[in-house]
Parts: C-alpha cells; structure tokens; sequence
C-alpha cells in the first residue's frame, strides 16, 4: 500500500516537471517573440528560417539581403491589419510594434500557388537559379605547365534545368608564353623537352551545385557563395611548337577531343552577380614533337616524321571571372 | 560624294552609339530594379547585428592543426612536407602562431628523370668516344654541360628540407556550408601572413675552374628567409575539431637545378662557369596544406 502511494507521488512530479520544462520553453518564445527582438524570431524574420542556422551553432539574425521579402510588402502606414492575417499574435504583432514592417500578403492567393516545390533544408535561397542563364566571363591561366603558360580569356554559359543543375558551355581562346625556363634548360642542360600551344578550346558541360554557404564579413555584412563541379566534353586546337628541328617543322594547328571536370566556387555579390573561382582539368590526348631529327634532308622535311609520341595531357587551368544571372530578379513561389 | 559617304556614316554610328545607350540604360534600369527589391530591415531587427549567438570557435582558444602540404608547379621535384600549425586565438578574428614542416617526401619529376636519361647517354658515348679518339676529347655536348650537369642529376637538385614560419591570422569572414542540402557545417575563411625561415639544400659554390669535377656537385645547406603569406578555409566538424584546407605562396632565390646560369655577359644573365648566389633564380614558391585543427578548450564560448 506505501508502495502505491510512493509509486503515484513519484508520477504526479514527473507529471508536473515535465509540464513545468514545456511551459518554460514556450514561454520564452512567446516573451521573445513580443521583445521583437528574439534570436529565434530573429532568424525566421531575417533570413534563412533555417534548420541550417540552428544546425550550425548560430543565429544569423541580420540576414538582410534575404529577409527582404517581408518588408517589401509594407503598408504605407496605419493599424489595421491586412486581410487574412491573424490578429492575436503572431504577424499580428509585428504590425502592432511597427506598421511599416506588416507584410502585406494577399493568402488567398498565396495558399493558391501549387505546393509541389521541392522543399530545402534551407528555404528561401538567397539566389535561386532554375530557369536562369549564366554568362560567365573569365580570365584563364595555367596551374600545371612550368614550360608553356596558358592564359586564356574566355566565356561560359549556363542554364539551371534546376536550381542545382545546370547544362552549359564554354570557349577559350588560348594566349600562349613560352617560359624562359625552356631556353636555360636548352643552354645549360642540352636538353629539350617537346612543347605544345594552345589555339581555342571549347565544350559541353553539365554542372552540380551541392554546397551553398555564406559568411559574415568582420561580423557586419553578409555575403553568399556556393560551390559547384562541372565536367564536360568538347574539343582543343593544339599543335607542337617545333624546338628539336625548327628550321623545317611548321605544326599546324589540330582540333583534338578533350574531356574536362572541375570545381568552383561562385560568390554572390547580389541576386544576379557573382565573382567565380574555377579550377578546371582539360584532359587530351597530345600529339608532341619528334625528338629524332632524321638524316636527309628530304626525310627532315617530310612532314609524317615530326610528330613523335602521343601523351595523355592534363592541362589544369584556374578561371578567375564573374557571373551574370538572366533574368536579374526573380520571385520565390512561397512566402517566408 | 565623298561627305555624303561620311554623314552617311555618322549617322550610322548616330544610331549605334543611340541603341548602345538605350541598352545601357535599360540594363541599368533592370539593375535598378533588382536592388530595390533589396529593402533594408525596419523594425524590430533594424540595427541588429549580423549574427546572433555565435560560436566563438577561436577566442581564447589554442589551436594544433598537424598538417601536410603538397608543392606546386615545380621544375624538377615535388616536395611533400609533413608539419603542423599552433595557434594561440587572441581574439576570434586574430590569431598568432606558427607552422612549421618538414620535407619528407620528394619526387623527382618526368623532366628530371629525361635530363639524367640524356646524362647518362651523353657520359656513355663521351666516354666511348674518348676511348676511340686519339686526343682523348670529350663529345661537344659533354663539354658544353660539363659544369652543369654531374654524374647523378638527381643528386644536384635543389631541395627545401623544412620550413618553421611564425606568422599572423586573421579571420575576417566566418559562415556556414551547406553540403547536398543536408549536411551543415561552419567555416571560416582566414588569411595568414609572417616571416619564413626555410632549410635550402642545393649546389654547393665553386670557383672557376674547379666546377666540372665531381665533387663540385655535392651539396650544401643553407637557411634563407622569405617572406610567406595565404589564405585558407576551416570546416568545424564540431565545437573543437575542423578541417583545413589553404594555400600558400613563400616567393624565393634558389638554384633549384645546381645549373650556372647566371653572373656572366654584360647584365650577368649568361653563365660565368662559377656556381654562386648569382645562379639563384626567383621563384614563387606555391604549396596547397591539408589540415586537421584540434581546438583547446574544447568547448568554445557563445557570442551575445
């Protein structure tokens, strides 16, 4: 009998703690949510609404660029609410604290929209890209080859089938430098080493978005990025520059298949425009210079003798540039 | 006739620079726009700070990152160095420390093993050919590089055996990834800055005459200071462990080949048969880290 009195009290506290703990928590919200400026209010009003902030350790609250939805709806002025708001609580409030800050939302027609949008972690992306086209300027230059520099201005072009899928395509038109290095190797080594130049390069790609982030600058303004892969398929004008037997090899220029695969990182100044970072791998099948000059002079100038072996050539080239986003705005499908 | 063709033509460039600034406008009218709809924040959140509730990951905090780091673009070998990073956090933004490595692993490139190729074919047919001459003369191509390259070419090589660099960190940008929309992490974005000290082993000097023997082409090791600086990013696996990846530039003299190129002619860039300083060549020396940062304490502080 002690037992089950014992066994009841035990209950009727674990009741009433667990209810107590409950109590606590909403209440904070609720308090939080009447000073404005609570942090958990913070992140829904202000930015990413985002189990990505919570996740993360922090609370962005000034993610202003983002939260912008909100306020662009202001009424110019006066209590009353808009139609279709509540008005106990809730948006109500914000509209009692500061009128000029009340959405003005028609729901009607927002719970009209089709609801068959696929749903991110992070909602409301900063920059949504489906059904966008990307122009991609750039400067290019090379990462792997001490012998020839690369450089190469060129353009990129990109439409997102999705907001993290996109097909595209880009061109180079190669500016070739031949190194120093080359020549003191010859004088000092006596050795050659065959080189190879550039014309264009151009090719079909697919690219990926799987990571979006943004930072905080000096704690004050915040900046997006994401970073994307890319690989495709396409084509380079390549041709040996004669250095075993110049006086009689002429190369031509010869358009060669070249698969491509890389990763970038684009960082969004505004909705439209980014500055990009690229390192991409243009992988070819080079075709290098004889390095046996043959006796006569007849067989010198034939030209099926200047070319030698055949090498599988990786030419893995940075691509500084920006990116341009058509059209420039855009309207998310739900609101925040 | 002739002014016909050229109003005709002003016209034409009339109408061109007209529909250029049409267009321009309307490009800046879009733009326009766009920003508009970037309203500031009234209300509540207007003055707020940027982030709330930040996990300070660095103030106060030591750091010990063993790292590797893996050389670019070089000539004749790759260095791979094996080191580490400590860190003391003054605040969550500055940083003073030190890194420092050591060259473990080098791999001598494809042009390396052609020029010891070459090397060897050379030394094979000047010996031959002494053999069979009467005078006993070397080939041309032996004598012409018979100060420059020795028996073993890989042996004359340049190489940075280890590098202790104190340096500056400072954390301007701290943010967050989002990777395939589910995982999360933080990261930040530093740049890093300081004096290098860096163990350099390479051809030893040689007076003229004397640079064609053998051991003229054994080494020695120096230490030279360089400037380094570069920029890198963290993702926080958790409150105390991250993963580092960054770049690093530490720009150099250094005879990375014991080749003579330089200290004759006119403006000393031709060879002088003297290996000395003259014969270092400036190089930006590039290298990628990969990191593994362990923070102490282990539980970071939480920012207003």
């Amino acid at each position: 009998m002690k037992k089950t009195r014992i066994g009841l009290l035990v209950a009727a506290l674990l009741c009433a703690s667990a209810t107590s703990a409950w109590a606590q928590k909403k209440g904070a919200a609720t308090k939080g949510a009447e000073a404005g400026g609570d942090q958990a209010a913070g992140d829904q009003a202000a930015g990413d609404q985002a189990a990505g902030d919570q996740a993360a350790g922090d609370q962005a609250a000034g993610d202003q660029a983002a939260g912008d939805d909100q306020a662009a709806g202001a009424p110019a002025g006066g209590d009353e609410l808009p139609a279709g708001l509540p008005e106990g609580g809730g948006l109500g409030d914000i509209c009692k604290i500061d009128p000029e800050a009340c959405p003005k939302l028609d729901m009607d027609k927002e719970a009209a929209k089709p609801l068959d949008e696929q749903i991110y972690a992070m909602q409301q992306l900063f920059v949504l890209r489906r059904n966008r086209l990307e122009l991609n300027p750039y400067w290019s230059f090379s990462l792997n080859d001490q012998f020839v520099q690369h450089n190469a201005p060129g353009i990129g072009v990109n439409y997102y089938i999705s907001n993290v899928l996109a097909i595209g395509a880009n061109f180079n038109w190669y500016i070739n430098s031949d190194s120093a290095f080359n020549a003191e190797l010859r004088r000092s080594g006596r050795v050659s080493v065959p080189l190879t130049e550039y014309q264009w390069g151009a090719a079909l790609n697919f690219s990926y978005v799987p990571a979006i982030g943004k930072f905080a600058g000096f704690g004050d303004f915040i900046f997006h990025y994401d970073a994307y892969v890319v690989g495709g398929v396409g084509a380079l004008s390549t041709r040996p520059i004669p250095v075993i037997d110049p006086d009689n090899r002429n190369f031509a220029f010869e358009p060669k298949i070249a698969f491509n695969a890389g990763i970038g990182l684009r960082i969004f100044l505004n909705r439209w425009f980014a500055a990009t970072l690229e390192v991409r791998d243009y992988i070819f099948n080079d075709k290098l210079e004889n390095l046996s000059v043959p006796a006569t002079v007849r067989e010198q100038q034939d030209d099926s003798n200047w070319y030698g072996d055949s090498k599988l050539t990786n030419n893995v080239q940075a691509q500084l540039g920006v990116s341009l986003f058509l059209p420039f705005s855009f309207e998310y499908r739900l609101p925040k | 006739m002739g002014t016909t063709t050229t109003n005709s033509r002003t016209r034409k460039a009339g109408r061109w620079l007209l529909a250029g600034l049409v267009a321009g406008f309307s490009l800046l009218g879009l733009t326009e726009r766009a920003d508009a709809q970037e309203i500031l924040l009234t209300g509540p959140l207007a003055g707020a700070p940027a982030v709330r509730q930040l996990r300070l990951y660095r103030e106060g905090r030591f750091e010990v990152a063993p790292a590797i780091s893996f050389t670019l673009l070089d000539e004749y070998q790759r260095t791979m160095f094996v080191g580490a990073r400590v860190n003391y956090n003054l605040t969550d933004w500055l940083a003073l420390g030190v890194w420092g490595a050591y060259g473990a692993i080098k791999i001598d490139t494809a042009l390396t093993d052609h020029v010891q190729d070459v090397n060897v074919a050379r030394r094979r047919s000047s010996a031959n050919q002494q053999a069979t001459d009467p005078l006993g003369q070397p080939t041309i191509d032996q004598r012409l590089v018979s100060k420059n390259v020795g028996p073993d070419f890989h042996k004359q090589l340049g190489t940075m055996d280890w590098i202790v660099a104190p340096q500056l960190t400072a954390v301007p940008f701290r943010g967050k990834l989002a990777l395939f929309d589910n995982v999360f992490v933080d990261s930040d974005l530093y740049f890093f800055a300081g004096p290098a000290f860096i163990g350099v082993n390479e051809r030893k000097d040689c007076p003229r005459t004397q640079c064609a023997v053998d051991q003229a082409f054994d080494r020695a090791t120096r230490v030279a200071i360089a400037p380094t600086f570069g920029l890198g990013f963290s993702f926080y696996v958790n409150k105390w462990n991250a993963i580092g990846f960054e770049w690093r530039g530490l720009p150099f003299s250094r005879n990375t080949a014991g080749f003579d190129t330089r200290g004759g002619g006119k403006d000393g860039n031709f060879p002088d048969d003297v290996i000395d300083s003259n014969d270092r060549e400036f190089k930006f020396n590039q290298m990628l880290t990969l990191s593994y940062n362990l923070f102490f304490p282990t539980m970071p502080r939480i920012s207003e």
